[in-house]
């Protein structure tokens, strides 16, 4: 049964992520399709990181992990160097649950 | 398993079903629903992908992963082209990824708290990086605080899986509505 229910999940989640990149539409996109899935990156990364920061281990933050994401952005920001960024919140992060 | 499903959250939630003795068609109905937010990522990577050939559009979804997905992102929207990337990094996280699973089996008990040390922020970070980096219009900026606020309140809710997918579906419509 085990071995039944691997090769459903694993069928399944093959089809959720290889159909939207073989089916082909005719025609070009409207405006507004191309709008929203020029921002769906964005938008899909940000909710990834949205409950990792504000819902860690599904409770709510004690406030380690969002003022580690904020000086992970205002790094990022300003040097635009994404390993800086990482080595300044993992740091912040392990200091700040310390604290 | 994880040769086969290759997808971490859905993995945890098998072990778990698995040891509550759950019905096959719930378990399998689980990684449908946690993986579903893999939809919209596969979407989003539609343009890029296309000039590849059918059977190749098919190995990039297999090895599709939110880490992947969330480099490749960042690759293109700084201007790389080039696919060698995708697929470089997509399988060497499968590689590691599954030699990890090994040793997590042999040795697993004697590591303990990842937590302690903050190296479970690490991809936090790297996302959150990516995010600024990727950042190309003001409305960008709103959609990504919006899609990362609901997010965040809706796994405090209770619902993590919906979190994703709802909110990645629904903050790109700002996008829309508000870039003339």
């Amino acid at each position: 049964m085990i071995w039944l229910a691997i090769a459903g999940a694993a069928t399944v989640t093959f089809l959720i992520r290889s159909m939207p990149l073989v089916v082909t539409m005719r025609g070009r996109l409207p405006a507004a399709a191309s709008r929203y899935l020029d921002a769906l990156p964005v938008a899909i990364i940000a909710a990834l990181v949205g409950p990792a920061v504000v819902a860690p281990a599904g409770a709510l933050t004690h406030g380690a992990e969002p003022l580690a994401a904020a000086l992970v952005i205002a790094t990022v920001g300003l040097r635009r160097s994404l390993l800086a960024g990482v080595i300044v919140g993992v740091v912040a992060v392990a200091l700040l649950r310390f604290i | 398993m994880s040769l086969l499903v290759f997808a971490g959250a859905s993995q945890f939630a098998m072990v778990q079903l698995f040891s509550n003795q759950a019905p096959t068609a719930i378990v399998v109905a689980s990684v449908l629903f946690i993986n579903l937010r893999h939809l919209l990522m596969a979407t989003s990577l539609r343009g890029q992908l296309r000039r590849l050939p059918v059977v190749g559009r098919l190995v990039a979804g297999f090895f599709l992963s939110d880490e992947s997905f969330a480099m490749a992102t960042g690759y293109f929207r700084r201007g790389g082209r080039g696919l060698a990337y995708y697929f470089t990094f997509a399988i060497s996280l499968y590689v590691l990824w599954n030699l990890a699973t090994l040793a997590g089996m042999v040795i697993g008990s004697a590591i303990g708290d990842p937590r302690r040390l903050g190296i479970d922020f690490a991809i936090t970070a790297t996302f959150t990086g990516i995010v600024v980096l990727a950042i190309r219009h003001r409305s960008d900026v709103v959609v990504a605080i919006v899609a990362a606020l609901l997010a965040g309140g809706l796994a405090l809710a209770g619902a993590p899986t919906l979190a994703v997918i709802a909110a990645g579906a629904l903050a790109p419509v700002i996008a829309v509505v508000t870039r003339r």
